[in-house]
């Protein structure tokens, strides 16, 4: 499984701070993510995709928003918005 | 379309006379900086001489103010304070937003400069006829909070607004700021200047409504505006504030902690915004004239006012001194704000004072002796440390108060290599080595090591840039970074409007030509926007800059990141060296980071101006 850590209005819209979801890309995992958690939708995953000013950093480090990132059992996503900062 | 958004003249107040004189704005000047920190830039270079001292007579404060206050334009009521800075000996400026901005502005006025020193302790009453210095020994030398002398002022004289300084502005402690209704110009000793001047405060009152050019259009771009404001991009402003900022850095391991030592805080849980915001939020609250509104206040214990928090006072009285208890850190900020000195460079001089206490640096003696009990998470004796400093009282008070690069200086040793500042001042909460283009943008910055000045992190979290190396990329992303900040605190609008803006120049220049009638263009705002870099780094060179004032202090380089995300992270000396010559290029500097001779030429008539 593949857990996705949401931080600041994502874990206020989501109520929790964490998921884990079966994915094998990034794309999966997001789409399950809006399954999971619809107050996400659509403003910060739309259909599996990112919505405008998300990304994510895959295991912390570097930040993608490529939907293809592939991803394994271990891997973390943690949910960030391209406003952090400021 | 008639003309608007500015009254075309400044008034300079000398104290030493004292006497007051309107000084009239041409066209030309208005359209090269605009307003804001780009007009306070330039007056602060054609009213100053060479190679003077801060906090002397010589000195020049500027308050300036841009076209957009006063208008119904969201985030609009602004100012920039801009002076040389004690703490750097380079320009630093201070934005703020209160009514105390509008007020200025509707005394009639685009700026107001301040020069010489009072006779004795004073404040300056500002209105639409010109300016009063009236001797205040009842508020001087009396060791009242801000919040005591902001409402003495406030009672003595009703129809005005008051910017003041604190005790710590008084004792000319470097790193002073200057207070107006609870927002602060925190950064890079702009109290201190007032308290050289021996002024505790500047009142201003006007009535005359700000001219807009087109109020139809002015009013139809402020309620898009404003429905924007109310959007998605500003949501984390609205629910949580900046304090959201920790818990993200902190799983990036960008959150500066024990003094750069580490980049994530194992006590960050205890303080992260999500946390304070379920357990102690008790409200919010906005600037003047602001549809955001991203102030979040917090409890500290029931039956206590509760204290307003954002993310860099979190960050530098929280995990920067390795303290992770919610109630000191709350306590500490409080402290600075009504002790009137800045969060950030509090928190980074008293971790390096920490670092410096751990590792028995201090000389024997007094310093030693009193650093004793100093160490991080020594929460208590941090909030005993704050009062010191403020007030230079102890020895180690009195030392911290000079900031952490000269206190370095002072310890000797390896000090120098770990006091945690660029040019002086000290780092704001993104770890360099985490975030290397934002690292950039600090080295870079004429201010010194500043988040405002240059965004140049959203580049790092924008996944456009590899976050854990400078590069040549990084370079293009700083400038343009620093380029927008620069329109943003020239107009001034709020920066956290910025993602609610789809084309900043386009909209910006819209604005523009609504409010001030002025034919504004996109492209020229962009010039505009390099135009105001490059006059802060004429001040600069004009104030004894060097090229090896670009740079990050020694342990960015030689020591890796410890933990976490991004453990074994470090800065390459060279590539980085190698992204600032590529920063030089793109802002269209030489080889080392001078203004070319003939753009200084081209520049000088602007620099020097007619009135004087
Ligand atoms: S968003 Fe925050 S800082 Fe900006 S103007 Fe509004 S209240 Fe002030």
């Amino acid at each position: 499984m593949v857990t996705i850590e949401l931080y600041g209005v994502a874990r206020l819209r989501a109520g929790r701070e964490a998921i884990e979801v079966a994915a094998r890309s990034l794309g999966e995992a997001l789409s399950a993510l809006g399954t999971a958690c619809p107050a996400l939708e659509p403003l910060i995953v739309a259909g599996g995709r990112l919505a405008p000013g998300w990304l994510v950093a895959l295991n912390g480090a570097q930040i993608t928003a490529n939907l293809e990132t592939p991803l394994g059992d271990e891997d973390v996503v943690v949910l960030v918005s391209a406003d952090a900062g400021g | 379309m008639g003309r608007g958004g500015y009254f075309e003249r400044y008034l300079r107040v000398d104290l030493g006379r004292p006497s007051a004189e309107h000084v009239p704005l041409d066209e030309a000047t208005r359209r090269a900086v605009v307003g804001g920190v780009g007009l306070g830039a330039l007056l602060l270079t054609r009213e100053t001489p060479p190679c003077f001292d801060p906090l002397g007579p010589e000195a020049a404060l500027v308050l300036a103010f841009g076209p957009l206050v006063g208008t119904p334009l969201t985030t609009s009521a602004k100012l920039a304070f801009v002076a040389k800075s004690p703490l750097t000996g380079r320009i630093s400026d201070g934005l703020s937003s209160s009514s105390f901005a509008i007020a200025g502005k509707r005394a009639g006025l685009d700026a107001i400069v301040i020069v010489g020193e009072a006779a004795e302790p004073s404040i300056v009453l500002v209105d639409e006829e010109g300016a009063e210095v009236v001797p205040c020994p009842e508020l001087w030398g009396r060791d009242f909070t801000i919040s005591e002398a902001s409402e003495r002022l406030r009672k003595a004289y009703p129809s005005h607004r008051f910017a003041v300084i604190g005790v710590a502005g008084e004792r000319l402690v470097r790193y002073a700021g200057i207070a107006n209704e609870g927002r602060h110009a925190g950064r890079g000793g702009l109290g201190a200047v007032l308290g050289a001047k021996r002024v505790k405060a500047i009142g201003v009152r006007g009535s005359r409504p700000v001219p807009l050019a087109d109020a139809e259009a002015t009013l139809r771009i402020a309620k898009d505006l404003a429905r924007r404001s109310l959007g998605p991009a500003t949501e984390k402003y609205r629910s949580l504030g900046t304090v959201a900022n920790l818990s993200t850095f902190n799983r990036l391991a960008a959150l500066p902690t024990r003094n750069f030592q580490a980049s994530t805080f194992e006590e960050a849980r205890k303080i992260e915004g999500e946390v304070l915001h379920e357990t102690r939020e008790r409200g919010r609250g906005s600037c003047k004239s602001c549809t955001i509104g991203c102030e979040h206040f917090f409890e500290v214990r029931p039956g206590e006012r509760p204290v307003k928090m954002e993310y860099e006072n979190l960050f530098a009285l929280g995990p920067l001194c390795g303290i992770g208890d919610p109630e000191v850190v709350l306590r500490a900020s409080s402290a600075c704000d009504e002790l009137g000195i800045d969060t950030i460079s509090a928190g980074g001089t008293i971790a390096f004072a920490m670092e410096c206490a751990e590792r028995g640096l201090f000389p024997k003696g007094m310093l030693a002796e009193e650093a004793r009990d100093l160490g991080f998470g020594a929460g208590e004796r941090m909030l005993v440390l704050l009062e010191d400093i403020a007030r230079r009282r102890t020895a180690l008070g009195d030392l911290l108060a000079e900031g952490s690069r000269r206190a370095a200086e002072i310890v000797g040793g390896e000090a120098p290599s770990f006091a945690p500042h660029v040019k002086g001042l000290e780092i704001p909460g993104y770890e360099p080595r985490a975030l290397q283009t934002m690292a950039l943008g600090f080295a870079v910055g004429t201010r010194g090591a500043d988040h405002n000045r240059s965004g140049a992190y959203e580049a790092d979290f924008s996944g456009k840039v590899n976050r854990f190396e400078a590069s040549e990329e990084s370079a293009a992303h700083a400038v343009a970074a620093e380029d927008r900040a620069a329109v943003m605190d020239a107009l001034i609008l709020c920066k956290f409007l910025r993602r609610a803006m789809e084309d900043f120049f386009g909209e910006s220049a819209e604005m523009l030509q609504a409010v001030t009638g002025l034919p504004f263009e996109a492209e020229e705002l962009a010039r505009a926007a390099g135009r105001i870099t490059l006059v802060r780094r004429l001040f600069n060179e004009r104030e004894g800059w060097t090229p090896a004032e670009d740079t990050l202090p020694a342990r960015f380089f030689e020591e890796k990141l410890p933990g976490g995300a991004a453990k074994g992270a470090g800065i390459d000396r060279e590539g980085f060296a190698r992204s600032i010559k590529a920063y030089h290029a793109r802002r269209g500097l030489d080889e080392r980071g001078f203004v070319p001779a003939e753009v200084a030429r081209e520049m000088a008539s602007l620099l020097r101006g007619k009135n004087r």
